[in-house]
């Protein structure tokens, strides 16, 4: 009897440890996807050609708060040019933080806007905490005898509190609103409220696994086994639900357009913002000869192409109805 | 509605414009009631695609076979694959894909877009719907397992004729302004999505609005000018203008022709020559005044700034901006400058800048800030008085939101204007509103599409002037838009006069130029009129 008693609590260890290294393969496996894809969308971006010139005012780089540019300057390509980068910084930074476009443009939609993603980034913000919290304690320092450890705990506890809160009010609210407002439920897809929903159990688990575990102490303990390689402490139901979720949104995630913190950055930074004039940098030149040998294949008779055998350059220095300069006449 | 119901309800038309549903216009058209719009005749209907809103600016023949159709759509999804390579599309490849990538779908660029407000918020004009029914034809027919969950993932549209059709139409009801990509908490650019959606019709199947192409770029590749102008019609009216020029100034001014090595090789839109003669009069008056060493050029496009391109074809952009500035360089000019034309600027000088290796280059100039320096400089002399009227000023797009040149211009009205007469429209500068006849608009004439653009894309620059004038009503005040774009000028003319709007509130426009020459204290006539003294 005893015997079999043991033989059942080892195969139920057994079978516990199993689940953790399942979890800690697919929790590395997120982060492989996760880091893999969002390189990859990052590098897509950076490998395009250089495009034309698209800019749009104001560029707070000019250093002219009204939108006013370096074309107002009477032979401006005589002149050095300034820009002034902590304009850039002193737009972008609440712009990030707190959402000023839908602020100052949408505010309806804002108030449900911003608590979500303030609460994302609280949340994330939460999660690094915790990263620190493990690496202390990987280092041997533990809340219980740490100032600096207990710092990062409460920390935590603050960020994720705050960021699980703010996440499930704005997420819910953004819910509510694309269902109810005709004009986002006529741009809606059943991925729109899905996505929500993913987000509203990853926020409300989380919390749960709070109030659980009010100081992260397991998660924290997951976290440094997952660091270090080491034998994984058991985690609650609530915990791993909370982590499937987590991990299955971190690996889904750059596969969506939620990514737009990368659209933005080229958005803004490679496009709006990017009023650099051609002054003959070789650099730049030497992609513009580069591009107007590309080969091209539109297809329309004024183009010209011949299915590729034309280049940009032949086309664009052809007139396909010039006529002889007497006939001008 | 929803942007994929733009295939739907095959054969009929997918709204019904209303005059009672636009937005209201400010005293004293508060009360005025629209004219029902301009329904196309039935054998207009039978041969042309207007599925869309009832409305045609493309007169697009209706296939007349289902493999003609066939053919169209394969054409169309062939012309999208190629719009999203480099190859083909490296001038606009990275805005273009970020824009297709991340729309978060928010709304908030519908309520900057006037278009979409002044319909009465009729949702096939939303900066999005377009964007989103092209987006959705991308993931669903282009993008590897594009027809996977296409209902959940929320592209599931059909792609036939009737979308393609509704999709050329609607590609020629947004000004691109770019009003909706300054709002974007995203930075999605639904202006540039238009523009694209345009280069596919005309890069690949040959389809564009007959008067930016055919009697547009193609006349002035062929002819030297958009007007049709020939060389020796240009040598012609440079002749009428230094008359003109004397009888209205007693001055004679003998304009600079081909000059080379001058300082300056002023471009102008042919249209002024053609329609508004004042501005090159006035130009040339206060260039000689100001002592500049400048010249006009009479080869063929380098008497035509305009570059029709801008809005719908890469190619006849390249074309058309190469050549100009060929010209320049065989001049040997230091610079070129652009008259009073919005697209002329942001061609020649945005998007040509990257067209070409620096070396080919000449650098280029707004009128706006020469004028400016001109202002400043003392040279010429100006009495404020000679413009004691109210005075208001537009902001062509394509200059301020989209280069940022914003206060020479109100620099120089307020030099040429007794204090207290210049106001601003609200709002202005960069966030200012299209004059309704942007991106080839002002000069589209074809089906009913005039009364579309007058009474739904103009509308809201009519409104704002009308608004700047308030409590300044009365027919007998004489009150001006300052308008520094040929084609904003046109569109202007268009609205003021259908809507009656100078015998009812005495309301007119002009350009700065004009005004300028109006206030040189050695100028003894007035050089602006107004209607009612044309018609003495």
């Amino acid at each position: 009897m005893r015997t079999r008693a043991c033989a059942e609590h080892c195969l139920r260890e057994h079978l516990e440890e199993t689940e953790m290294e399942i979890l800690r393969v697919l929790t590395y496996l997120s982060g492989v996807v996760f880091v893999v894809a969002f390189a990859v969308k990052v590098i897509k971006y950076f490998a395009m050609p250089m495009h034309v010139r698209w800019e749009l005012y104001p560029i707070p780089h000019e250093g002219k708060p009204y939108g006013g540019s370096f074309f107002e300057d009477v032979d401006y390509w005589k002149k050095t040019r300034h820009k002034d980068h902590f304009s850039q910084y002193r737009f972008m930074i609440p712009e990030i933080l707190f959402i000023r476009a839908l602020h100052e443009d949408n505010r309806p939609l804002w108030y449900w806007s911003f608590p979500f993603h303030f609460g994302l980034y609280c949340a994330l913000g939460g999660l690094v905490f915790l990263a620190i919290g493990a690496l202390l304690q990987l280092g041997g320092y533990v809340p219980s005898s740490s100032v600096l450890a207990a710092l990062a705990q409460a920390v935590t506890m603050i960020l994720a509190f705050v960021g699980f809160v703010l996440g499930t009010i704005g997420a819910v609210g953004l819910f509510v609103k694309r269902v109810i407002d005709p004009a986002l439920a006529d741009q809606s897809a059943p991925i729109d409220y899905f996505n929500l929903i993913w987000l509203v159990a990853i926020f409300v688990t989380g919390f749960l696994v709070g109030v659980t575990d009010l100081g992260f102490t397991r998660s924290r303990e997951f976290l440094a086994g997952l660091i270090s390689l080491k034998e994984l402490p058991r985690l609650g139901a609530l915990q791993v639900i909370n982590l499937l979720l987590f991990i299955g949104f971190w690996a889904y995630f750059p596969f969506t357009h939620m990514t737009h913190m990368v659209s933005k950055y080229f958005m803004w930074d490679k496009v709006k913002w990017d009023d650099d004039p051609n002054v003959g940098d070789p650099g730049v030149d030497a992609k513009i000869k580069r591009y107007l040998a590309y080969p091209v294949t539109w297809s329309a008779v004024h183009v010209g192409a011949e299915g590729g055998k034309r280049s940009w350059a032949d086309i664009a220095t052809t007139n396909p109805w010039a006529k002889p300069e007497k006939e001008q006449e | 509605m929803r942007p994929e119901e733009i295939s739907s309800h095959r054969g009929e038309q997918l709204i019904k414009l209303k005059p009672e549903e636009l937005a209201p216009l400010p005293p004293p058209y508060d009360t005025y009631e629209d004219e029902p719009f301009v329904e196309l005749k039935e054998d207009q209907k039978a041969r042309w695609e207007h599925s869309l809103d009832g409305v045609s600016a493309l007169t697009l023949p209706k296939p007349q076979t289902t493999e003609e159709e066939q053919k169209l759509v394969e054409a169309f999804l062939r012309g999208l694959e190629k719009l999203l390579t480099r190859e083909n599309n490296w001038t606009f490849l990275q805005p273009l894909m970020l824009s297709l990538e991340y729309c978060a779908k928010c709304q908030t660029c519908g309520e900057a877009c006037p278009a979409f407000e002044m319909s009465g918020r009729k949702d096939i004009y939303r900066p999005t719907f377009r964007s989103d029914a092209l987006r959705k034809i991308i993931k669903k027919y282009l993008s590897p397992g594009g027809k996977v969950l296409a209902g959940f993932r929320g592209h599931d549209i059909d792609l036939n004729w009737e979308t393609i059709a509704r999709l050329a139409e609607l590609a020629y009801r947004c000004t691109l302004c770019r009003r909706c990509t300054s709002v974007c908490p995203v930075g999605v650019d639904n202006g540039l999505i238009t523009h694209e959606l345009r280069k596919v019709f005309s890069q690949e199947l040959g389809i564009a609005a007959a008067e930016i192409h055919e009697k547009g770029s193609v006349k002035h590749l062929q002819f030297g000018s958009s007007t049709g102008m020939v060389k020796a019609a240009i040598v012609d009216i440079i002749e009428y203008l230094e008359d003109d020029i004397e009888e209205k100034t007693g001055k004679k001014i003998k304009l600079p022709l081909n000059k080379k090595g001058a300082d300056v090789l002023l471009l102008h839109n042919a249209g002024e020559f053609m329609s508004w003669p004042e501005n090159p009069m006035a130009f040339a008056i206060l260039f000689e005044a100001a002592g500049i060493n400048w010249t006009l050029s009479t080869d063929a496009l380098g008497y035509d700034a305009v570059n029709y391109g801008l809005w719908y074809d890469d190619v006849q952009f390249s074309r058309v901006a190469v050549t100009h500035l060929q010209i320049a360089k065989e001049l040997g000019v230091k610079k070129i400058v652009i008259g009073e034309c919005g697209h002329a600027h942001k061609a020649l000088t945005v998007i040509a800048d990257r067209l070409l290796p620096g070396a080919q280059l000449v650098p280029r100039e707004s009128s706006y800030t020469l004028l400016w320096d001109i202002v400043k400089s003392g040279k010429i002399k100006f009495d404020p008085n000679k413009n004691d009227f109210p005075i208001t000023l537009h902001d062509p797009c394509n200059i301020v939101r989209l280069m940022g040149i914003v206060q020479p211009q109100r620099n120089v009205l307020k030099a040429i204007t007794p204090p207290g007469r210049f106001r601003e429209m609200t709002p202005h500068g960069v966030e200012n509103y299209c004059c309704g006849g942007g991106s080839g608009f002002a000069i589209m004439s074809s089906g009913n599409f005039p009364d579309w653009k007058l009474k739904i894309s103009g509308r809201k620059k009519l409104q704002q002037i009308l608004n700047a004038f308030q409590g300044e009503m009365d027919p007998s005040i004489k009150k001006m838009v300052c308008a520094p774009c040929s084609n904003c000028k046109g569109q202007l003319r268009d609205t003021l006069e259908t809507y009656e709007v100078f015998e009812k509130t005495g309301i007119w426009y002009t350009g700065l130029v004009e005004l300028m020459v109006n206030a040189m204290v050695d100028q003894e006539k007035p050089f602006i009129s107004w209607p009612d003294e044309e018609e003495e």
